[in-house]
């Protein structure tokens, strides 16, 4: 991994995340490190990315305008409820002729968008499933029961299972992994345009 | 090297946790070809590519290599069933394979999981790769006890051969692999309407813009059923329950009843190689209960 920032022998997997708690806090190195990786300034913006998109069909999202507000500058892209209704379909990732990789792109604002709190409630919960359980969709007793009555094991030997052994991997995990920043007051406005959206579509 | 003929078999969540009758017909598939599948104790989520990876990817990364690093101690390639497992594990085994410095900063952090080192000694594989390229149509012919003489709309899903040049595996605009392999089941492969779309369930948005999700699988329904074909092939449990859920719902939403049965590949396999009936588990689903199998006995040919 190449790197033009000051921070290149930091471990950035290890050190303390950093959270933005506005949006002014965003400095120009936030656009360097979208550059780094996708290479955002080839973009010719001849909008295959909107046209092959699975959910622009049905949605407002619209992939070139994305990346064109993100070569502008344009710190409104980390609230856009919008970038979080792609499917990671990788069809614009497929067709791109400069190599944008969209897909990689929006992944990317989604982080930035993360370290704002800008997460939706039903995606903090699958974290906080993933966190009780080591699933993102854990096991129910109906489930046990049919895997019984297939002659499965009752419980898959995931880390669901070994949830009780002392200083468990479990604990481990869930203290280390994914800590979210906080929702914030604004998020509520967000959830409300999206819903107008989804009506429309 | 890694150890010939066996695998470390990853469940990740929707499988063992939502249909494990795919997980019985994988093993029984895998068994019956010779190969032993380890259990990866203390295995957790992928964590899943579109959902988990869009809060934090270095966590994501470094998750993603403990659930590797437990199929590297057993020193066997590691096998999954499901696309998002498979975008997933296959993406960060590989950059972790290629990128030294980036497997030592991952490394530091998986100390503070427990006993987990990354070393890059093994492979990850789609259990759909392995049946349709490695063992392929004519080998697994030998394996039949019977075929099934059935027409099926089949679904590549997105994860399996896209991102093409990390996966590797078949052109992601025009894929032949499946349909050759199904063909040797029996089991003739139906061309629909835009058969190589997404069925909307990626990237976090069926949990949070379920509407949104469920239009886009509504127009993939509505071509598969314009060929009427007797039953959904997937390579992907995340894909079925979204083929599953979205026929719920547009009965429940749109009074319309598709009712066609949703089979992942490890299913029907197994019923080909010989496993009985009620161990695919359409019994627990909830489209195309009335299906009735339509098999064609094969002859031992020795
Ligand atoms: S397809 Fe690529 S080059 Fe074209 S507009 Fe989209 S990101 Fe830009
Ligand atoms: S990956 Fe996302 S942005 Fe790209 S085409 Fe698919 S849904 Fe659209």
């Amino acid at each position: 991994m190449t790197s033009n920032t000051k921070s290149e022998s930091i471990n950035d997997f290890l050190k303390e995340k950093k959270k933005y708690v506005d949006i002014s806090e965003f400095d120009s190195h936030f656009f360097d490190d979208i550059e780094r990786r996708s290479k955002i300034l080839t973009c010719i913006q001849c909008g295959t990315c909107s046209a092959s998109c699975e959910s622009g069909r049905w949605t407002a999202l619209k992939t070139r305008i994305i990346i064109r507000k993100l070569i502008l500058g344009d710190l409104s892209v980390l609230k856009d409820p919008d970038i979080w209704l792609c499917t990671t379909c990788y069809n614009c990732y497929e067709r791109c002729p400069r190599d944008v990789r969209p897909t990689d792109v929006i992944i990317e604002l989604r982080n930035y968008a993360s370290k704002l709190g800008n997460i939706h409630p039903v995606h903090r919960k699958v974290v906080d499933y993933l966190k009780a359980t080591g699933h993102a969709v854990p096991i129910n007793d109906k489930i046990k029961q049919m895997r019984k009555e297939l002659d499965m094991e009752e419980i898959p030997p995931t880390l669901y299972k070994f949830k009780d052994e002392e200083n468990s991997d479990l604990t481990r995990y869930a203290k280390e992994l994914f800590n979210l920043v906080p929702p914030k007051g604004e998020k509520e406005e967000n959830k409300d345009t999206n819903k107008d959206k989804e009506k429309k579509a | 090297m890694v150890q010939d003929k066996k695998y470390a078999f990853y469940l990740g969540c929707i499988m063992p946790n939502r249909y494990p009758a795919i997980e019985k017909s994988t093993r029984y598939v895998m068994e019956k070809l010779g190969y032993e599948l380890l259990d990866m104790e203390r295995a957790a989520c992928c964590p899943a590519p579109g959902v988990l990876r869009s809060f934090d990817k270095e966590d994501w990364m470094v998750a993603a290599a403990r659930n590797i690093c437990i199929a590297e101690k057993m020193d066997v390639d590691l096998i999954t069933v499901c696309n998002g497992c498979f975008g997933t594990l296959q993406e960060v085994n590989l950059r972790l394979h290629e990128d030294e410095a980036l497997r030592e900063k991952v490394n530091e952090k998986l100390k503070l999981l427990g006993d987990y080192e990354f070393k890059a000694t093994i492979e990850v594989k789609h259990v759909a790769a392995l049946l349709s390229i490695d063992i392929g149509p004519t080998e697994i012919q030998e394996h039949l006890v019977r075929k099934l003489n059935a027409t099926t709309a089949i679904h590549y899903g997105c994860h399996f051969l896209k991102p093409s040049h990390v996966r590797q595996i078949d052109s992601p605009e025009d894929p032949t692999i499946l349909e050759d392999f199904v063909e040797a089941l029996g089991i003739k492969s139906l061309n629909f309407k835009q058969k190589y779309t997404c069925c909307g369930a990626g990237g976090g948005i069926k949990a949070a813009y379920a509407d949104t999700s469920m239009t886009i699988l509504s127009e993939k329904m509505k071509h598969i059923s314009e060929v009427n074909p007797d039953f959904i092939l997937d390579v992907c449990p995340f894909c079925h329950l979204q083929f599953e859920s979205g026929q719920d719902w547009l009965k429940k939403n749109h009074n319309i009843n598709y009712d066609i049965p949703v089979f992942h590949l490890s299913q029907i396999t197994a019923y080909c190689m010989g496993m009985d009936e009620k161990y695919m588990g359409l019994q627990y689903q909830n489209n195309g209960k009335k299906y009735e199998l339509t098999p064609i006995e094969v002859q031992a040919n020795d």
